[in-house]
């Protein structure tokens, strides 16, 4: 090891798309150990898809790193130095040495009952795991199930916890699109409607990142009556009228960068090029994704609090991803990091269709020759400022 | 329109938006239900995210220290939220002023040193009430430099004070609840240690105090009763003088660091007097709410109402041993004091003598019932003055006066002091501006320890003072042994009760039980008379003792209970019959009998009734063993009830109801007789009823004798009852025509 990689957790990252769940686990796994040239592993992280057999899955990676601690959701797709496994093909493993950093991994189930209890529980389980003496700064590392709702009570309960002085990155695990089943990986379990969460101690600040590049493409509006999911009126209209005649085509829209424009619509993948931007008290936007059922009500994935203020949000690719450089960049803070953890959503991936692949490969430029390694998420964590932190349509980065 | 134009427009009515939507977020936090630290935390939390802020705290100022009540930001093991922090400048001038100051830019010794690394660059503090003396603040800390603009300002302001109306308002809502809830609860216990104990607990509890206790007060002196969360040092030291107990405080309030410390006191008043003094301390942090004062005084008088209870719990424990007219021993301690003194040493002997007023009948009917009670307690002043103070004088009861005379050598020692006690009746009684003269026929024995019982005495001297008075007046008798069997072998009784029952001299007698506002026959209890052949109708105060110490109440309390059963049975088909209830006399030795139970519950079957028609009364002295709590519980859970009789006589201990499946307390006729003339007596109705009440089950008021009696029962809301104004024991046939005209007498109930 040289005086420099003394500061560097050395990574080592491999993946399989075998169809044998447990001899993709061992492929991916060694393929990821053999990247530490040697160095013992002080944390494995597994995304993999749900074809396979999870328990299986897990043995076969265990089967190779044995005792080290674990942790890991399914994907919906994921990403390493600059290639994408799309969803429904593969697993991915990376091994990470301890270098300067101390790794704790906790895991909680009950997310959909107590969101905010389990978030206590996770940071403390977490935190329990790293170990006494831990450095001066810190960060969480949080994978939950994607298909509870509540996750910014999950970020509340860890936020109780851990204070302010700790961001938290991570996603909501996927399930290749299905919207069935997604879980989350702890040694060798496999939770559902669980979280696990990884704290990592470390001698100097970890920034978390996160951008979306939507544009508004409208006025800002208050959503006036929001019955969960369902948004039934915004500015005291009736909601599928709003969001039609800001879409409309030929329709105008006003784009803050551009002026007055024609309002367009397109259709990318699954997901329409439309979504509601959620206005944050220092003028930034959460996306939130929406989509017209066939009842004509308009309805978001995450439910919108009553009175939020809110703009129509549309995207091109290159919006998508001009922000992915200063989001990496922002993580590494410049520092030169063996790893950086990214966390994009699987809107993300659909919306940049054919040029899906350019975003990992931006994100692998971006991080100056360290390993990359991420996964297409059904919501992204990033809690840097205030007590919220759930993104979605969004790329979150850390770098170690 | 300009671009620009166009972009500020749109940036204005985005930033109308987000104060609109923070606004609705924090009063729809502020207006959701919660507990009053809930709302403060889900605040908080609010606020973090519409501000955009990483710290926001709730913290009262103490001792130059800021204590965080609630906070959003701050790791769970920061010290800062265990010891808090010194009070900067900008928390100073905030308390002073009372007005909302905000900083921003380079905030070095300005914001608390746990918010430095976070590199804060605005901040504000708010206090959240504009009165004088506010010593709450909330602070608001983040790293955006944007200063905290004049709308900002604003809603900080409002939110502040609506956080403090809601806190209070809560808190109040929150200890209302739970007086309402648990308040009365504190009425069931009925000894004072229990009580003071829960009451302090509750209290605690009521105004999330870190400390409760309460001192009574009682001849100057306070006496700490029960206490939370005080240390050894502080419970030591007490008693202390009564001047001194409110100004006193525990020790751990007296350190400097912690001196914002705050004790409420609530006053327990009885009819205008201090009696007991609660306190309730939070050690630091946490001042009490300002209507915390009136709710616990509210909480006061639910414990000053439960402290009365108690304490007519407690006459009602004396009452079992003393009898409230002369405030002699009764009954219940002869008996103990006998049987004590009779376990003792074996060459020490025991007098006992045995005094009945002569022609007191005649006084009482001449000048009425409380010259009687006069002329009774003149009588038990006189008689407390002619015998040694290591003497036991008791009243028997009516007009029988008892006394225990200890290590007597012989029966003529016994003899003498029977004379002198005659003596002192000699002069006549005043009496309603009358002279009286009243004289006493006196019985004596003598007992030697493990040779003789309290009963078998009880029994010998009533016979010697029976020959006593068949001599004259103000006669004394005392018996030796042979002087007793001779006076058992003339009555006989004891003998003859065992043949009673084949000599068919035995009969069952029914008394209705009745609801006393309508007069519906809800039960008959079955009551055993004996017609001797010569000494005409034996009175069951002569014969249940005997046939108790023979053994012969096991076959005639069987068969009484076979009678009862059947007779309830042949009442089934008649009007008003078919939810009748019998109800039996069960002595302890029947269910002390192997297979008790079982045995019953045949009888009852044999009948062809069902178990739950019949009401098994005993007495508290049956069930003090074991068996029989458990030939109880098998016959309980077959589904026969049982009630207690005579309540109020003996020991009257709750332990026992809580042991016993009683179901139905009936109290004893003396008080119920006695409670339209005794406060007293009343009283203890009154205690008894609210005991079993507490405890849910029925009471039957017995020998209801007036209509004064039966009106004041159920005034104090008892509901039942049974006595001569209403029907005396009457023979089956009679009790037949009894029911049948209490159901024709009935208004039919319309629709």
């Amino acid at each position: 090891m040289t005086e420099a990689d003394k500061d560097r957790a050395r990574a080592g990252v491999g993946t399989s798309t075998s169809p044998s769940a447990t001899g993709a686990g061992r492929a991916a796994a060694s393929a990821a150990v053999a990247g530490l040239a040697g160095e013992p592993a002080a944390l494995v992280l597994v995304f993999g898809s749900v074809r396979y057999h999870l328990p299986d899955l897990l043995a076969g990676v265990r089967d190779v790193v044995g005792e080290v601690p674990l942790a890991g959701a399914t994907s919906s797709g994921h990403f390493h130095n600059g290639e994408v496994t799309p969803p429904g093909r593969g697993v991915a493993v990376l091994a990470l040495a301890a270098g300067p950093y101390r790794f704790g991994v906790g895991s909680v189930a009950g997310l959909r009952d107590d969101p905010h209890g389990a978030g206590r529980a996770l940071a403390r389980a977490a935190k329990r795991a790293a170990g006494a003496d831990l450095g001066p700064h810190a960060a969480m590392v949080v994978l939950s199930d994607g298909l509870v709702g509540r996750q910014q009570d999950l970020l509340a309960g860890i936020y109780k916890v851990a204070g302010a002085a700790v961001p938290v990155v991570g996603g909501a695990a996927g399930d290749d699109r299905l919207i069935r089943s997604t879980s989350v990986f702890h040694d060798d379990l496999v939770l559902t409607g669980g979280a696990v969460g990884i704290w990592i101690s470390s001698p100097w600040p970890l920034p978390v990142t996160v951008g979306h590049g939507w544009q508004p493409v409208g006025v800002p509006l208050l959503v006036t009556e929001v019955d969960g999911p369902v948004v039934h009126e915004i500015d005291g209209r009736p909601a599928a009228e709003v969001v039609r005649e800001m879409s409309r085509p030929g329709g105008y829209a006003h784009d803050e960068r551009r002026g007055w424009r024609p309002g367009w619509m397109r259709r990318a993948g699954k997901c329409t090029a439309h979504a509601f931007g959620l206005i944050e008290p220092d003028g930034s936007r959460l996306i939130r994704g929406f989509f017209r059922g066939r009842d004509g009500l308009v309805r978001t994935l995450v439910p919108l609090p009553t009175y939020a203020p809110i703009q129509i949000m549309s995207c091109e690719p290159d919006d998508m991803l001009e922000v992915v450089r200063p989001v990496v960049a922002g993580a590494t803070a410049g520092r030169d990091p063996s790893a950086v953890l990214a966390f994009s959503c699987v809107a993300r991936l659909d919306l940049l269709g054919e040029r899906s692949g350019e975003e990992a490969a931006l994100v692998h430029g971006a991080a100056g020759g360290a390993t990359t390694f991420g996964f297409y998420t059904y919501g992204e964590f990033a809690r840097t400022t205030s007590i919220a932190g759930y993104h979605n349509a969004a790329l979150a980065a850390l770098a170690l | 329109m300009p671009h620009d134009d166009l972009s500020r427009a749109t940036a204005a009515a985005r930033d109308a938006y987000r104060d609109t939507t923070r606004l609705i977020r924090l009063l729809s936090v502020l207006g959701e239900p919660a507990d009053p630290e809930e709302l403060v935390e889900r605040t908080v939390a609010v606020l973090s995210e519409v501000f955009f802020t990483e710290i926001v705290a709730v913290a009262h100022h103490a001792g130059g220290r800021m204590l965080a009540i609630a906070s959003c930001g701050l790791a769970e093991d920061d010290p800062a939220i265990r010891d808090g922090w010194p009070a900067g400048p900008p928390a100073v001038e905030t308390l002073a002023a009372g007005e909302l100051v905000t900083r921003a830019g380079c905030l070095d010794g300005e914001v608390p040193a746990f918010a430095v690394p976070l590199g804060i660059r605005s901040a504000a503090w708010v206090p959240l009430s504009t009165e004088p003396g506010t010593e709450n603040l909330l602070i608001l800390l983040r790293r955006s430099p944007a200063a905290f603009t004049h709308s900002e300002q604003h809603m900080l302001r409002s939110v502040a004070a609506r956080l403090q109306l809601a806190v209070e308002e809560r808190e109040r809502a929150i200890v209302l609840e739970q007086l309402a809830r648990y308040g009365h609860l504190l009425a069931r216990h009925l000894e004072l240690e229990p009580l003071l104990d829960e009451a302090v607990e509750m209290l605690r509890q009521l105004t999330s105090a870190d400390q409760a206790w309460v001192v009574t007060l009682d001849g100057g002196q306070g006496v700490l009763r029960a206490h939370r969360g005080l240390s050894e040092a502080d419970v030591a030291g007490w008693p202390r003088l009564a001047g001194t107990v409110d100004t006193w405080r525990p020790a751990a309030m007296a350190v400097p660091a912690e001196a914002g410390g705050t004790v409420l006191r609530v006053p327990v008043l009885r009819d205008g007097a201090l009696v007991a003094v609660l306190f309730t301390a939070r050690a630091r942090r946490r001042p009490f709410a300002p209507g915390a004062a009136e709710l616990t005084a509210i909480f006061a008088n639910h414990l000053a109402v439960a402290m009365v209870n108690a304490e007519l719990y407690d006459t009602l424990q004396q009452r079992a041993t003393e009898d409230p007219l002369t405030g002699l021993a009764n009954r219940v301690l002869v008996g103990q004091h006998l049987d004590r003194a009779l376990a003792g040493d074996a060459t020490a002997r025991v007098g006992l003598l045995f005094c009945d007023l002569d022609r007191f009948k005649a006084v009482n009917d001449l000048l009425g019932h409380e010259a009687g009670d006069e002329l009774l307690q003149q009588v038990a002043r006189r008689l407390r003055g002619s015998v040694r103070p290591a003497d036991l004088l008791a009243r028997f009861g009516g007009d029988e006066f008892v006394i225990v005379l200890h290590a007597v050598r012989d029966l003529s020692e016994v003899a003498e002091v029977g004379r002198r006690v005659s003596r002192a009746l000699d002069a006549r009684f005043r009496l309603r501006g009358e002279r009286v003269r009243v004289s006493a026929s006196i019985g004596g024995v003598l007992g030697v320890p493990g040779q003789t019982t309290a009963s078998a005495m009880l029994r010998d001297a009533d016979a010697a003072m029976y020959v006593a008075k068949e001599r004259g007046l103000g006669q004394v008798e005392v018996f030796d042994e042979v002087a007793s069997h001779q006076a058992l072998d003339r009555l006989d009784l004891r003998s003859e009760l065992s043949h009673a029952l084949d000599r068919g001299e035995l009969e069952v007698h029914y008394q209705p039980i009745e609801e006393l506002d309508t007069g519906q026959v809800v039960a008959f209890e079955a009551l055993l008379r004996w017609h001797h052949p010569r000494h005409g109708a034996v009175p069951p105060e002569v014969f249940v003792p005997l046939a108790e110490d023979t053994g012969a109440v096991v076959p005639i309390g069987t068969w009484v209970l076979d009678q009862a059963c059947r007779q309830l049975a042949g009442w089934r088909s008649e009007p008003g019959g078919a939810s009748l209830a019998i109800s039996v006399n069960l002595a302890a030795a029947q269910l002390r009998q192997t297979a008790a139970a079982q045995q019953i519950l045949g009888v009852i079957d044999a009948a062809g009734l069902d178990p739950a028609d019949v009401w098994l009364e005993v007495t508290e002295h049956s069930f003090l063993s074991q068996e029989v709590s458990e030939a109880a519980e098998v016959l309980s859970a077959a589904g026969v009830h049982f009630a207690l009789d005579d309540f109020g006589t003996a020991y009257s201990s709750l332990s026992y109801l809580q042991r016993f499946p009683i179901e139905l307390l009936k109290i004893d006729l003396s008080f119920v007789g006695g409670m339209t003339r005794r406060e007293r007596d009343r009283d203890i109705v009154r205690a008894i009823l609210a005991i079993a009440e507490s405890l849910e089950l029925a009471a039957v008021g017995e020998g209801v004798e007036t209509e004064q009696q039966r009106a004041a029962l159920l005034a104090m809301g008892c509901r039942l009852g049974q006595g001569h104004l209403l029907s005396p024991p009457i023979p089956a046939a009679a009790a037949a025509r009894y029911l049948r005209a209490s159901v024709a007498a009935r208004p039919v109930p319309a629709g």
